[in-house]
């Protein structure tokens, strides 16, 4: 079953080479749904017991319930952003490359084996790097060169560890090496290889010097993937190959990894307060998002990683929410920057979505954005009260900065213009809100069928 | 003459007679550019299937011409080249008004000298080929006299290469005095003493020099810019891949028996400097060509990063990693044959991407396959060898060949971008070369393929052993 998820958006990239022109658009959104509705059969029917789905290329290639669930979000994430990217240049070369990265991107949930994990991963940063160099906005060429050169010395470290790794043990297959056990001084050494490569994606604090730019620099629909879903692959790298193949090593390194993460929480919510740009404050409050999901992520037990799954798909689905209704805004006011006010007036509808955006974003109750944050922070206290405690104060600082937006750019006597939404924006945003809201209501979709692989995880870890 | 002698010989023979049947032929009635281009490339494909459909077996001349995998891989490489070379610089003949007849005979010329030192099992022979690998590069290099840039360059390029030879007669004479032969299978069963040694570290040197390894690599930068850009590849890759094949020999003679040699430590020490001054030296660069050159010495780093971490059992990592450096480098050189300076900077490349998509995305795949960025084939080459040297307990030379590939990003990112910059208004659209674009292409697509199907490229590689 998991080959198709490679194969086709890997047909739609290379359909682009055809002379499609407008066709390339809806042509990667049907790619997109089809992988979503594909990984979510597969969910509901089987991925649950991690085994290898094709017994052909079952040894490298597999899915269980975490990666199903994130090729669930890739799938959706991809479509949205591909129905997002109206009126590109070069629309052929722009939807080959975002195929491509869709492609990457799944492999990288897909791969069994860490060689074939390390190629994904890092041939996901071509189509990255070109999408953001020739369609990126102002900043674009010092945002890319600075994103590349942080991620590549991060893969550099992680290639160095999977080489050492491999060679000393005589495999590269995943499975085979979660068996396989490493004194616990080479264990903390190898985890803090692998982590250099997944600190810098996630980005941990403070490794996240390439985040505002990037986020600032790269077109749309392509932070959008960057923060919904690039993010997670390293999210999955520490809790399905850290945690299993290093359990002493990452155990030890916990008590720092949560330290930094904390504050990291903190640090990028407080910075997301004082924005003045739409696009700044996504990239901050995203920050502080993905830092939450990272201290779930390095603790290893069954709840942190059903928290992980649920907070990833959350904040995956509430990010592309908020980037899209940024785009609609800044193709209103002709500016990222915040509005004058005024704007709920003339735009209700408009209003309305991004108010219930931010408080997803929040993580009011009945969002998905609670059900992620309070496992998350349910799963810390249990072995970090104090790490859990300075967590929760960014629920306070969220509301701070989520109200603050509103206020300047819907509320007050402001000389607002624009249209309100139209029927196209509204047709992209309100799956995204359904999604939401059944993630918010009933966390234990999601968990249910990935419950047994959580289990096994939780079980390798000990 | 035998069977032997001649089978061992073949491919050889067919590079040099094709190269004299050009000239006779140019002699006679005049051959255009285009034509003794393809002729000669027909010449040395041929000596490649020569090589392999011949294949292994006994060596000939009393063992004096080895007739194994090694050679026959190597062989049927540098033929591969060659004819790609010839394609891609009869363009060039036209443009400088050279004689096309003698520039062909001269390539095969090289060729052929390359075919006979990966051949060689004994070190008259090794610098037999050696010299026939030199002498017409020489001319080569400096062939268009209108530049007096071109002189300087060619001339260096003479005296260091001659005195490399000098240096490598020398150690043979040494060898010589020391072990009273000259074949390979004869130094292994030498007693250490300080001839032999001396006279191995002076052959060392020589093959060094030839495979453009710090800190014998101060001609690459200025030689490669000055001379054409087709005599460029043949450079960086013909003798690059012989200088290696002929000193995988001459390892894997010293490495076993009662007087083995340990060539960890050396090979090391030049691979971690080779890479690490060649990657520093290339960040500054703003003329592409001498930006490749030290692109090119960095890669010969990584070769020897395997060689000193496996020694004689080498061979496959080496094969196929030559085998991959050459079509990135054949490509890479090939987009800058296409365009319409000989030796551009950065800016000339401004506006490339638009007027040529295809070569930048061409281009595009070989830079990154320079890298070693997956899913090209440039990644599968450098894990092998960085696999090899876990393997081999060098652990730190992994780190440090990770860590430079990142600082190597840096340089290739830059070439590839400034292909999007936007155009110059003086700036001369390059021409529609179909051919020259088509071996590109093939370049390029053989580096994808080989990266997410190694597997056959794997197998021929592992054919190169003792």
């Amino acid at each position: 079953m998991p080959v198709e998820i490679l194969v086709i958006p890997l047909i739609v990239a290379l359909a682009c080479a055809l002379p499609i022109g407008a066709l390339a658009r809806p042509l990667a959104v049907l790619g997109g749904l089809i992988v979503a509705a594909d990984a979510a059969a597969g969910l509901w029917l089987g991925y649950g017991v991690s085994s290898p789905m094709d017994p052909a290329i079952g040894s490298i290639l597999g899915a269980d319930g975490f990666s199903g669930a994130m090729l669930v979000l890739t799938g959706v994430l991809f479509a949205t952003g591909a129905a997002a990217s109206t009126g590109v240049r070069s629309p052929r070369g722009y939807f080959a490359l975002w195929s491509l990265l869709q492609v990457t991107v799944s492999g990288v949930f897909l791969a069994r084996d860490l060689v074939l994990f390390f190629i994904f991963w890092e041939a996901m940063l071509v189509p990255l790097a070109l999408l953001m160099w020739l369609w990126g906005g102002a900043d674009r060429r010092a945002a890319t060169f600075r994103f590349v050169l942080y991620t590549m010395t991060g893969s550099a470290l992680f290639l160095i560890g999977i080489i050492a790794l491999g060679v000393g043990a005589g495999t590269f297959s995943i499975p085979a090496l979660a068996g396989y056990r490493l004194s616990e001084g080479s264990q903390i050494a190898f985890a803090v290889l692998f982590l250099a490569a997944f600190a810098v994606k996630l980005p941990l604090f403070p490794f996240h010097g390439w985040l505002p730019r990037a986020y600032a620099a790269a077109p749309l629909p392509v932070a959008l993937v960057l923060s919904g879903i690039v993010a997670k692959t390293a999210v999955y790298g520490i809790a399905r190959i850290c945690v299993p193949l290093f359990p002493l090593g990452m155990s030890d390194l916990a008590p720092g990894l949560v330290a930094l993460a904390a504050v990291g929480t903190l640090y990028g919510a407080l910075l997301a307060t004082r924005q003045c740009d739409t696009r700044g404050l996504i990239a901050f409050s995203s920050l502080s998002h993905l830092n939450l999901i990272g201290l779930a992520a390095v603790l290893g037990t069954v709840e942190a990683a059903r928290a992980v799954i649920v907070a990833s798909v959350s904040h995956g689905l509430v990010v592309a929410a908020l980037f899209l209704l940024a785009g609609m805004l800044a193709s209103r006011t002709g500016s990222s920057a915040f509005a004058t006010g005024g704007l709920a007036a003339r735009a209700p509808v408009l209003a309305m979505f991004t108010t219930f955006a931010i408080v997803a974003a929040i993580g009011v109750p009945g969002t998905s954005g609670f059900a992620g944050e309070f496992l998350v922070l349910a799963s810390a206290y249990v072995r970090f009260p104090g790490a859990g405690l300075v967590a929760t104060l960014v629920v306070i600082v969220a509301a701070v900065y989520g109200v603050r937006f509103l206020r300047a750019t819907f509320f007050g006597a402001g000389a607002a213009r624009g249209d309100d939404l139209s029927r196209r924006e509204r047709a992209i945003l309100i799956p995204l809100f359904v999604l939401i809201l059944v993630v918010g209501l009933a966390p234990w979709t999601l968990t249910d069928s990935v419950r047994l692989v959580t289990a096994q995880t939780a079980e390798l870890h000990r | 003459m035998t069977t032997a002698d001649a089978a061992a010989i073949a491919p050889v023979a067919a590079l040099a007679f094709g190269a004299c049947l050009i000239v006779a032929i140019d002699l006679l009635g005049k051959l255009g550019s285009r034509a003794s281009a393809s002729l000669g490339a027909i010449v040395a494909l041929g000596a490649a299937v020569i090589a392999v459909a011949v294949g292994p077996g006994a060596p000939g001349f009393g063992a004096m011409v080895a007739r194994d995998g090694v050679a026959v891989f190597f062989v049927a490489l540098i033929g591969t080249v060659t004819a790609a070379v010839l394609v891609l610089g009869a363009g060039y003949v036209t443009r400088d008004d050279l004689p096309p007849g003698e520039v062909v005979a001269l390539l095969l010329f090289s060729a052929a000298g390359a075919a006979l030192m990966a051949s060689a099992n004994d070190l008259l022979i090794l610098f037999l080929g050696l010299e026939l690998l030199s002498l017409p590069l020489y001319v080569l290099a400096g062939l268009h006299r209108a530049r007096i840039h071109g002189d300087e360059g060619a001339l260096t390029y003479f005296l260091l290469g001659a005195s490399a030879s000098a240096v490598l007669l020398y150690g043979t004479a040494l060898l010589y005095a020391a072990t009273a032969q000259t074949t390979f299978t004869g130094l292994g069963r030498s007693t250490h003493n300080s001839l032999y040694l001396a006279g191995l570290a002076l052959v060392l040197g020589g093959l060094a020099f030839k495979a453009a390894l710090v800190p014998f690599h101060t001609w690459a930068p200025d030689a490669y810019e000055s001379a054409r850009t087709p005599v460029t590849a043949q450079m960086a890759v013909v003798a690059k891949v012989a200088a290696f094949a002929a000193l995988l020999r001459v390892i894997a003679a010293t490495s076993y028996g009662e007087a083995a040699l340990d060539w960890q430590v050396s090979l090391a020490a030049l691979a971690a400097m080779t890479i690490v001054i060649a990657d520093l030296s290339a960040l500054g660069q703003r003329r592409v060509k001498r930006l490749l050159a030290y692109s090119s010495v960095s890669h010969a780093g990584y070769v020897a990063i395997a060689l000193a971490a496996a020694g004689a059992a080498a061979g496959p990592t080496i094969a196929f990693y030559l085998a991959v450096y050459a079509a990135l480098t054949i490509g890479a050189f090939g987009v800058l044959t296409l365009l319409p300076n000989d030796d551009p900077t950065l800016d000339d490349l401004a506006g490339l991407a638009r007027r040529r998509p295809v070569l930048v995305g061409a281009l595009g795949v070989f830079l990154f396959g320079l890298t070693g960025v997956p899913p090209t084939a440039g990644f599968i080459a450098k894990l092998y060898v960085f696999e090899a040297a876990a393997r081999g307990q060098l652990l730190w030379l992994v780190a440090l060949g990770v860590l430079a590939s990142v600082v190597s990003a840096a340089y290739y990112l830059r070439v590839l971008l400034a292909c999007f910059a936007p155009p110059r208004l003086d700036a001369i659209a390059p021409g529609r070369a179909r051919v020259g674009t088509a071996v590109v292409v093939v370049a390029a697509v053989v580096v994808l393929a080989v990266g997410l199907l190694p597997g056959p490229l794997l197998d021929a590689a592992r054919t190169v052993r003792f």
